[in-house]
């Protein structure tokens, strides 16, 4: 049998154990029902189509939460045939779903047992904090009279009082041997895939569609991850690269093209912060809007503040020296701007054609009293460390949440090591950046997936 | 434009056409388009590229791109009418008016010569990655420039997208060769006419080299020629081409061919195989081309335009009303105060220690626990009842309706909350308070003191 109608599965559960949530996580709509930790925020039933390539794969179904079981299980059971004879469960639901009590006492759990018997399966949300209780069993008999496989999905599992073991127990004991860990809050990164080949091997013949659904999520989060980092390293590398010629020795004038450059990293940086947002679809006014470290989709303190730089633990770098060499005074040096010493180098250790003309460049401005303005090292580290703990922020949405990269080893890295070989490149390319104007397309492309494989490279290691 | 066509390179390169417009000017007003994106094409790409077919033509960048291919294939029209008009005249202008003899390796190499050397900085610039072009596809960029009109995009976008798909070195390598063969297949006319109309002689002249050289030379060059059936001077004939131009008729027409083969299959039989290679790797290179989803402008736009889920809506309304149970105590009975728990975890000693004279009537957690509590409260009704349940569990329906109905066998019913904090224990209280019980204790010792009745 090979379906052509998408699988349709209905989530179901006792109240308040997350069904909505699970929801939001697989649809990635965080606008999806109500969530609330109030019982029986739900009690309508709501779908959504899942889509991979313009393709709706499987169809989803909220339902409200069963909230009385223990007594419909006693009114299920009571239902028999018209001459006393036995009825199996889905004849048996299908007589209650007919009678008073489905449209009263139990007009809830109807909406469950109706859309259930409509679905190719069930998602059963367990809150693994709560205990196993008879009434989740009665609740589990009910579901099962409808003759639909039913995959538990311990949701909370992360949780301090969770007691997996408890409930794989109990439920092994209820014949569903078949269980997926799948916290709808902190979900494991691939627990998503986990979920799908679960539910894959109760439903065989929907398997080649959840495959295609689990490879399209996958490639798509790849694309998004790319697309992110090629932000971030569009930002580094304009921001390296850009070279600002001043006359130093008139201060007035060096201020004013400090003070230039300083507002043009600042606005490319929150434009490389808006484009981030948009990328992963981030509403400042999502539920989860204080997992990131944002504040109304804005940095809270100004790049370009010392006590930035220094909270986030990135030494001063030689713009330092440099500045204080040129005689500009520590306003500059503080200014997060070099004179050029690590241009120089960058320069030089860049090679190539290029690099040497410039090199030559700087030698000439030198002896005409010109010098060359350029962002220092530590602002390159502090954009680095900001924009991509942003970005992991973005990716931990609706996952795990992630300790900030500034106490990770990678974050070490990016605030002890050497800067990345195609940043200290860029700083002899002015014309890869462009801060200031407009950039060669083609060498800047070539340097920006560049340095998004050094980045992946760093992370990796 | 029908709405469900396969998106053609074109159209891709009007969505990178786009989006350099909206990175230039800031973002278009594409609510329109968005809608029509959605309806038109199921696949992120698809619907990307249907959306910049209506902002394309809100724009006028459609038009602007087409415009600019139709002046950049007249340019190249006329590039290549002009090479071989230019080619026609090498010919000649080598050929000569037949007064001179033909000085044959002069000739050859006044014919090749710049060809070589362009084709071997051409191989060298396509091998190294990441030089910029030279030369032909150098000059040809910059005119694609130039050409751009109102609407630098185009090129632009043209240039990018075929970076993107590794193409760009086949794009100018195609027109480089198309250049040089059209400016060989002119030579080779011009020459092919003067020998046919004219009479020449061939000598070859040295002041250094030995006629060695020259025999070799012929030798060597006419190799290939001579396996393709082109006459070719024989060594005798060369040797004796030396000193003076040989006036026998067989040995100028075997030079005559020998240098007309030598420059079709040395100069504008390599050209036309490379424009082949170069134009059919663009074409499949084309077709195979798709946009790049993981560039960030793209990726967004994916997202925006392809959701991963779309909301079916409410399918089965909520109910219009909801059965409350309300506690129904305040009766008149006088049996013992008695206590009752309700799903109870096993984490603490069940039950309390507790006064003579009160009544414990268990948890009650399955069904047939919850008919012995109501059976033992049918067969005596207390005059105080407190139902010990669980607060970090969630409040339901089921609990509730269950303390109600007890409540009906009790003088007075209060619900001891145990372990009750943070947010579930909050909704107990709401759910409790809902379902009309007053008294909601969460201390042990004032839980058991109001059953003793020493409080109210």
């Amino acid at each position: 049998m090979n379906p052509t109608r998408p699988v349709r599965l209905a989530v179901v559960g006792h109240t308040n154990t997350g069904k909505t949530s699970l929801m939001r996580t697989l649809s990635r709509d965080t606008g999806f029902g109500e969530v609330s930790s109030r019982p029986s925020t739900t009690r309508h039933v709501e779908g959504v189509r899942l889509m991979a390539d313009g393709e709706v794969l499987v169809e989803l179904y909220d339902t409200p939460g069963m909230e009385d079981p223990i007594a419909l299980l006693e009114v299920l059971e009571g239902i028999s045939g018209a001459q006393g004879e036995r009825l199996d469960g889905p004849a048996r639901v299908e007589r209650f779903l007919a009678s008073e009590p489905a449209r009263t006492r139990f007009e809830q759990e109807a909406k469950v047992l109706r859309q259930l018997l409509a679905s190719d399966a069930g998602f059963y949300v367990v809150d693994a904090r709560d205990p196993v209780l008879a009434k989740h069993r009665d609740e589990l008999a009910i579901l099962g009279a409808c003759a639909v496989p039913l995959l538990p999905v311990l949701n909370f599992v992360r949780s301090p009082g969770a007691d997996e073991g408890a409930w794989r127990e109990a439920l092994a004991r209820l014949g569903l041997h078949a269980v997926v860990r799948f916290d709808t809050v902190a979900p494991e990164r691939d627990g998503e895939r986990r979920l799908y080949e679960k539910l894959g091997t109760v439903l065989d013949a929907w398997q080649p569609a959840l495959e295609r659904l689990i490879g399209c999520r996958e490639r798509e989060a790849r694309e998004r991850h790319v697309a992110a980092l090629r932000l971030v390293a569009g930002l580094l590398i304009d921001v390296a690269a850009a070279r600002l010629r001043i006359d130093a020795g008139d201060e007035a004038i060096a201020r004013a093209a400090v003070e230039d450059l300083s507002q043009r990293v600042r606005r490319h940086e929150q434009a490389c912060v808006d484009a981030l947002l948009a990328l992963y679809r981030f509403r400042p006014d999502d539920v989860d809007a204080d997992a990131l470290p944002l504040v109304d989709g804005r940095w809270e303190h100004d790049l370009f503040h010392p006590e930035t730089v220094r909270d986030m633990g990135v030494k001063l770098g030689t713009g330092a020296a440099a500045g204080a060499a040129a005689g500009m005074g520590v306003d500059l040096m503080f200014g997060g701007m070099t004179l050029g010493a690590a241009a120089a180098i960058g320069a030089l250790a860049g090679g190539g054609v290029q690099a040497v003309r410039h090199f030559g460049d700087r030698v000439l401005g030198v002896l005409t009293g010109k010098r060359d303005l350029a962002v220092d090292d530590a602002i390159l580290r502090l954009l680095a460390l900001r924009e991509l703990s942003l970005v992991a922020a973005l990716e931990a949405r609706g996952h795990a949440a992630v300790e900030p990269l500034r106490h990770t080893v990678e974050g070490e890295r990016w605030r002890e090591d050497a800067l990345l070989p195609t940043m200290t490149r860029a700083r002899g390319h002015p014309e890869w950046s462009a801060l200031l104007g407009e950039a060669d397309a083609a060498a800047r492309e070539r340097a920006v997936d560049a340095l998004v494989t050094e980045i992946e490279a760093r992370k990796a290691s | 434009m029908p709405p469900d066509t396969p998106p053609s390179f074109d159209d891709r390169w009007l969505v990178e056409a786009v989006r350099l417009h909206e990175a230039a000017h800031g973002p278009l007003d594409d609510a329109a388009a968005c809608v029509a994106a959605r309806n038109g094409a199921a696949t992120p790409e698809g619907r990307i590229v249907e959306r910049a077919r209506h902002l394309g033509e809100a724009t006028g960048l459609r038009r602007a791109c087409a415009a600019w291919a139709g002046r950049m294939r007249l340019a190249g029209g006329v590039l290549l009418a002009l090479m071989l008009a230019g080619g026609v005249g090498a010919g000649l202008a080598v050929a000569g008016d037949g007064g001179r003899p033909i000085n044959v390796v002069w000739a050859l190499g006044g014919l090749l010569g710049l060809h070589a050397l362009g084709l071997v900085l051409w191989l060298a610039g396509f091998f190294l990655a990441g030089a910029t072009p030279a030369g032909i596809g150098a000059a040809w960029s910059g005119l694609a420039a130039r050409f751009a009109g109102g609407a630098p995009e185009a090129p632009r976008a043209l240039t990018g997208l075929l970076r993107q798909g590794g193409l760009l070195r086949w794009w100018l390598g195609s027109v480089t060769h198309a250049t040089w063969s059209a400016a060989l297949a002119g030579a080779l006319v011009g020459l092919t006419a003067s020998f046919l109309l004219r009479s020449h002689v061939f000598v070859w002249e040295t002041t250094l080299l030995s006629p060695g050289f020259f025999v070799d030379f012929v030798a060597w060059s006419g190799w290939l020629p001579a396996r393709l059936g082109f006459p070719v001077p024989d060594a005798a004939t060369v040797a004796a081409s030396g000193a003076s131009a040989l006036a026998d008729e067989a040995a100028r027409r075997a030079w005559a061919w020998w240098l007309v083969g030598c420059v079709a299959l040395y100069g504008l039989v390599p050209r036309v195989l490379l424009w082949l290679v170069c134009a059919l790797r663009l074409a499949a290179g084309r077709r195979a081309l798709r946009l790049d989803l993981a560039l960030p402008a793209y990726a967004a736009l994916a997202a925006r335009l392809a959701p991963a889920s779309e909301r079916i809506g409410v399918t089965d309304a909520a109910p219009g009303r909801i059965v409350a149970s309300q506690v129904d105590a305040g009766h008149r009975f006088s049996g013992a105060p008695t206590l009752v728990g309700i799903e109870l975890r096993g984490d603490r000693p069940w039950p309390p220690a507790l006064a003579a004279g009160v009544r414990d009537l268990g948890v009650a957690d399955s069904r047939e626990q919850r008919l012995r509590v109501r059976a033992a409260l049918e067969g005596e009704p207390a005059c105080r009842l407190l139902v010990a349940c669980d607060g970090r569990l969630s409040p339901d329906r089921g609990s509730l309706g269950l303390i109600a109905e007890w409540s009906r066998h009790a003088g007075r019913c209060a619900v001891w909350l145990l372990a009750a904090s943070g947010e579930r224990g909050e909704r107990w209280r709401e759910a409790l308070a809902e379902a009309g019980v007053t008294a909601v204790i969460e201390d042990e010792g004032r839980a058991l003191g109001w059953l003793m009745g020493e409080w109210t």
